[in-house]
């Protein structure tokens, strides 16, 4: 890269980072103005937004810790699908949602391993192992499901006592069921240990020159399998949220593309568990917010443009302010060991 | 060994043929070999089920003909991906573009009278595919002039889409009566079926070789290809990146609103939301079965087309749910795929070059 | 060598095959294929599955089709069939492909042969109703406003076979096709004039799949009049999915977290009208003490119970018992053409039956019977 590149990047960086600040103040202001003037619909409408994003931040940590490797999983959406029908059917025969939940993590981590499997042992394109996944669960999950499954309940919230009084945060924050609690320490996890951890750097140094982390006496293909299986396992959660504690029922197809915008999430978050995370408040904000204007019934706008709402705005925020991402260097090559 | 001289003593053309098709012949059997597994752990009866499949695919001229009308959209939709993979793009937008070329081509159809058959079809097909083409652009230009990723943009342009074109069904080009829907194309504005057989098919397959042709036998092609493989070098060699990448999206956009122009002219008669649903999606399928080769994309789409069409039979016949032919499409995708394990049975060494990557598409 | 063992691969497949489908019954065809040449192996494979299947016909009888067992000739005079073709979603879709198919059910219980066929795909709307045409079935039941088209067109080329349309309105009628209609918005009026009485908070809302689909509108159109007619002033908040076709009706995430967005903000009663998202509401309201939840289509009781907790009614459409009637009125060679006005109401209150106070069910009857004979107009009118 040229000097003069380097500084317009900085520059652009510098840019980035300012209109983000303003864009961040406005949408506080906003926020406190909202609380001060309607509470209680703020307040459902934030809550709102932190369960639309759960899904989605979980699979977008899914898809970052295998980017971050080398492999590119776009079956998330697959792995999040026949987790939530494993978990479901775990919750209808045990009537444990403990092992339930256990049982939807499994499921991710063994299809996280199938993806290893066809992407390092095999060699595989990675964008046709993440299809044959996404196609599979969809196949698979529709032909075994019956209904007339009934489950016996679903994770309920936990406010954290006293925490949960504290207005607007309390309700948003504290008050909620246990895996979107989970979610919110993944986020903190991931990234300490991506970042701040030996592992973290043998996993990036995987998947930016795998050869030279080879030279270095690193096993390139375990870190991939054991990054991509709990790649897996966490996408699986993301499943087990649908199923158990988001709806306590399972349907065919029940994810309708959520793995698909988690992965849009994963890129607009430029591959860190924070950026991810704010994408998905993003766009879970925006939802939430379609929502309620159809609620207030004031807009006289068919329903059909206030649903574009989210997609309108990831795109604008993300052709205005954030712009290129960059991937991993070694991210889609199959490591050949010399 | 005999097996060396043999192949030597054979001529060597139906030894590439053979080469060609021995890998996806035996991924097809292994797919249906562990498709039929699942089926008796289900309690069906996979001969009885295989065989009603079969029936509804090829056992008349009807089921034929169905098997054609439904191989049409997956062949444009799997053209519209492999092209964009060949110019190092993934295009996941090819359902929005093909619901615009769906609804254009719809308002085209109904929206003017009068015309005759030689200008109003060509038209409206004309009309729908650019609307594909226009659509398949702006995520183009967005990766061009902002950086942003056209697997996000594209993404979040099928939600767009799908909620545009269900806006115009049910509001300003909404037909009279209850149902949200277009009125009926004219008549002139049909493509036509002859007896059984969609023509709307030959059209696909004109497409499929017109792609072919443009790829590998045109400088733009070439270009296309070069950005593909490296934009970095493409650059250097004099080539307007920025442009090839707009062009790319656009003419991959145009296949894919092609699909939905046919669909709407050849098969449902007017726009319908719903009637359009997962088309663009299957494309995907397509593309990576066919390994991104646009005449790869016929026989592929073909296969799968076959399983949509008789999946009806089989329900009928052997009371097998039709979700079924989703697992076998995925199991005969892994086993294209990993011919690691299909060259294992059937002995074929690799070619040079034969590898596909399209993961240069991804960043 | 390499020529041979994809063959080997091949027979030894259709080997498994016949011995596990035919339990070890048909297995000779299958070694003399062993050294056979290509075209061969391909022939004997074709035989062998003829063979198979023709066996595993006498033998089949799933548990789920009675039906099957007792396979008689369609098209003759002495069996009387009956078809069902779904609208794009699956026969046990708790919702009104099911409840038509219980309705057809009930004829198979009388004797008549019965089958149905899922669509996966729209535009095999056609082809599915010529399965059944062209094996000779006597009544051909379709579900879903969008198989009206077509459904008209099979009536006209099939003038022997009686076609029943669910959810079709029949602008020009023809003979041999009665379609199966029902006053949504009476049923959902009722659901409203309820959930303004249960409501304490004052604010109501409606979770529902798309607009595109006329019943969900005539329902939701319905429920906000029946809550006015109550309390004009009541706070009414409503949305519909913000997707397409596809997937307003498969979303249960989408319903629950909505329903959750509208509890959070004080509705006390939700009525969800929409397929499995608007079952997802329900089962969120369920998850919450002392809020209520109105079910839709089909008495919600039976078929989510996972919603008990909240459950107090369905707004029904007496789908089963409608289609049960059109099939005996065709067996018994009176069928109706042009539209059969299907009756509405809501479902039993179940658990709640004595949580509803005596003045609530004196005003429902009230209610209904002034939407019967017309006192009480919902005001929702059609295109």
């Amino acid at each position: 890269m040229t000097t003069a590149a380097m500084a317009k990047a900085k520059s652009r960086g510098d840019y980035v980072r300012i209109v983000g600040l303003i864009f961040g103040g406005i949408v506080l202001l906003g926020i406190i103005y909202g609380y001060i003037t309607n509470p209680v619909t703020t307040t459902a409408v934030l809550a709102s937004t932190l369960r639309q994003s759960t899904p989605l931040v979980l699979g977008a940590l899914c898809g970052l810790i295998g980017e971050r490797s080398g492999i590119i999983n776009i079956g998330i959406e697959g792995q999040m699908l026949m987790a939530a029908f494993i978990a479901f059917l775990a919750n209808v025969y045990t009537g444990n949602l403990f092992v339930a939940v256990l049982a939807g993590l499994a499921t991710g981590a063994v299809l996280g391993g199938f993806l290893a499997f066809m992407s390092v042992t095999l060699k595989m394109d990675q964008i046709i192992g993440g299809t044959v996944i996404n196609i599979l669960a969809l196949g698979l999950t529709s032909f075994f499901y019956q209904t007339g499954l009934t489950t016996q309940g679903k994770l309920q919230a936990i406010a954290l006592g006293p925490l949960a009084e504290i207005p607007l945060i309390g309700p948003v924050f504290f008050d909620n069921p246990p895996i979107t609690y989970a979610t919110l320490i993944l986020v903190m996890v991931v990234h300490y240990v991506l970042f701040y951890t030996r592992w973290g750097l043998r996993t990036r140094a995987v998947g930016e020159h795998p050869s030279a982390a080879d030279t270095v006496g690193i096993n390139v293909y375990k870190m991939r399998y054991i990054n991509v299986i709990i790649g897996g396992s966490i996408a699986g959660l993301a499943g087990a949220y649908l199923t158990l504690e988001a709806v306590g029922s399972f349907e065919r197809a029940m994810t309708n593309g959520r793995g698909f915008v988690a992965l849009a999430v994963m890129i607009f978050g430029k591959y860190t568990p924070f950026g991810a995370w704010g994408a998905a408040l993003l766009f879970g904000f925006a939802v939430a917010l379609q929502t309620q204007l159809q609620f207030s019934g004031r807009l006289e706008i068919p329903h059909q443009f206030i649903g574009m709402l989210p997609y309108v705005l990831t795109i604008v925020v993300l052709a205005g302010f954030v712009g290129r991402t960059r991937v991993p260097a070694a991210v889609g090559k199959p490591y050949e060991k010399e | 060994m005999t097996t060396q001289t043999d192949s030597k003593a054979k001529p060597s053309r139906l030894m590439a043929i053979w080469r060609a098709a021995s890998i996806p012949l035996a991924a097809v059997i292994l797919a249906l070999l562990v498709g039929a597994v699942i089926l008796l752990i289900s309690g069906a009866n996979p001969i009885a089920a295989y065989s009603a499949l079969a029936k509804g695919a090829f056992g008349s001229t009807a089921a034929f003909g169905r098997t054609l009308e439904k191989a049409t959209p997956l062949i444009l939709g799997g053209l519209a991906v492999a092209f964009a993979f060949k110019g190092g793009l993934f295009n996941i937008g090819g359902q929005g573009q093909l619901l615009f070329g769906a609804i254009v081509a719809a308002g085209v159809g109904f929206g003017i009278d009068g015309l005759p058959f030689i200008i109003h079809m060509p038209l409206a097909l004309l009309m729908g595919s650019l609307a594909g083409a226009l659509y398949g652009a702006i995520p183009g230009a967005l990766k061009t002039y902002t950086g942003a990723r056209e697997v996000i943009t594209t993404i979040m342009l099928n939600f767009i889409a799908i909620n545009f074109t269900d806006w115009l069904a049910d509001g300003p080009w909404k037909d009279e009566g209850i149902v949200a829907r277009t009125p009926a194309i004219a008549e002139a504005a049909a493509i036509p079926t002859w007896g059984n057989i969609p023509a709307g098919f030959f059209l696909a397959i004109l497409a499929a070789v017109a792609t072919w042709y443009l790829l590998y036998r045109t400088t733009t092609g070439y270009e296309i290809r070069t950005v593909g493989l490296n934009s970095n070098a493409a650059k250097y060699a004099g080539i307007k990146v920025s442009y090839t990448v707009i062009l790319t999206m656009a003419i991959s956009g145009f296949l894919a609103g092609m699909g939905g122009a046919i669909e709407t002219l050849g098969v449902v008669g007017r726009y319908q939301p719903g009637f359009n649903a997962g088309l663009g999606f299957d494309g995907i399928t397509i593309a990576l079965l066919a390994r991104t080769n646009p005449l790869g994309v016929v026989p592929a789409a073909l296969l799968v087309g076959a399983m949509q069409a008789g999946s009806s039979q089989m329900q009928f016949d052997a009371h097998v749910p039709f979700q079924i032919i989703d697992v076998i499409q995925a199991l005969i995708l892994f086993f294209v795929s990993a011919d690691m394990i299909v060259r294992w049975i059937v002995r074929v060494q690799p070619e040079e070059g034969e590898q596909v990557t399209l993961s240069t598409s991804w960043g | 060598m390499r020529y041979t063992k994809i063959w080997l691969v091949a027979v030894i497949f259709v080997m498994a095959l016949s011995l596990a489908a035919c339990g070890g019954a048909a297995p000779t065809q299958a070694p003399a294929e062993k050294e056979a040449a290509a075209e061969e192996a391909a022939a004997e494979e074709s035989a062998a599955e003829q063979a198979s299947a023709d066996e595993a016909a006498e033998e089949e009888a799933p548990a789920e089709e009675p039906a099957a067992a007792a396979e008689g000739d369609c098209s003759s005079e002495e069996v009387f069939c009956v078809g069902l073709v779904t609208d794009v979603g699956e026969i046990d879709d708790k919702s009104f492909n099911q409840s038509a198919w219980e309705g057809v059910q009930i004829a198979g219980e009388a004797g008549a042969q019965v089958d149905y066929i899922e669509t996966g795909d729209a535009k095999d709307y056609a082809a599915n109703i010529d399965l059944f045409a062209q094996n000779g079935y006597d009544v051909i039941v379709t579900v879903g406003f969008a198989l009206g088209e077509a459904t008209a067109t099979a009536a006209s080329n099939y003038p022997d076979i009686d076609f029943i349309g669910v959810d079709q309105f029949q602008a020009e009628p023809v003979d041999n096709l009665a379609g199966l209609i029902f006053p949504e918005d009476k049923a959902g009026f009722m659901a409203g004039a309820l959930a303004a009485q249960l409501t304490q908070s004052g604010t109501i809302a409606a979770v529902l799949g798309t607009d595109l689909v006329p019943p969900v509108v005539a329902f939701k159109e319905g429920y906000e009049a029946g809550a006015r007619h109550i309390n004009p002033d009541i706070n009414l908040i409503s949305t519909f999915h913000p997707g397409g076709l596809d997937v307003a009706f498969t979303d249960p995430e989408w319903g629950a977290s909505t329903a959750k967005q509208a509890i959070d903000q004080g509705a006390d009663v939700i009525f969800g009208a929409g397929g499995k998202t608007g079952n997802g509401a329900l089962i969120e309201v369920a998850g919450h003490e002392g809020l209520f939840c109105i079910g839709v289509d089909t008495d919600q009781w039976e078929t989510v119970p996972e919603a008990h907790p909240c459950l107090v009614s369905s707004a029904m459409k007496l789908i089963t018992p409608g289609v049960a009637g059109l099939i005996e009125m065709s067996q018994a060679g009176q069928f109706p053409s042009g539209n059969f006005v299907g009756d509405v109401g809501l479902a039993p209150f179940h658990d709640f039956e004595s949580q509803i106070s005596d003045e609530i069910k004196a005003s429902l009857e009230e209610i209904n019977t002034g939407l019967l004979d017309g006192s009480i107009e919902t005001g929702y009118n059609p295109g």
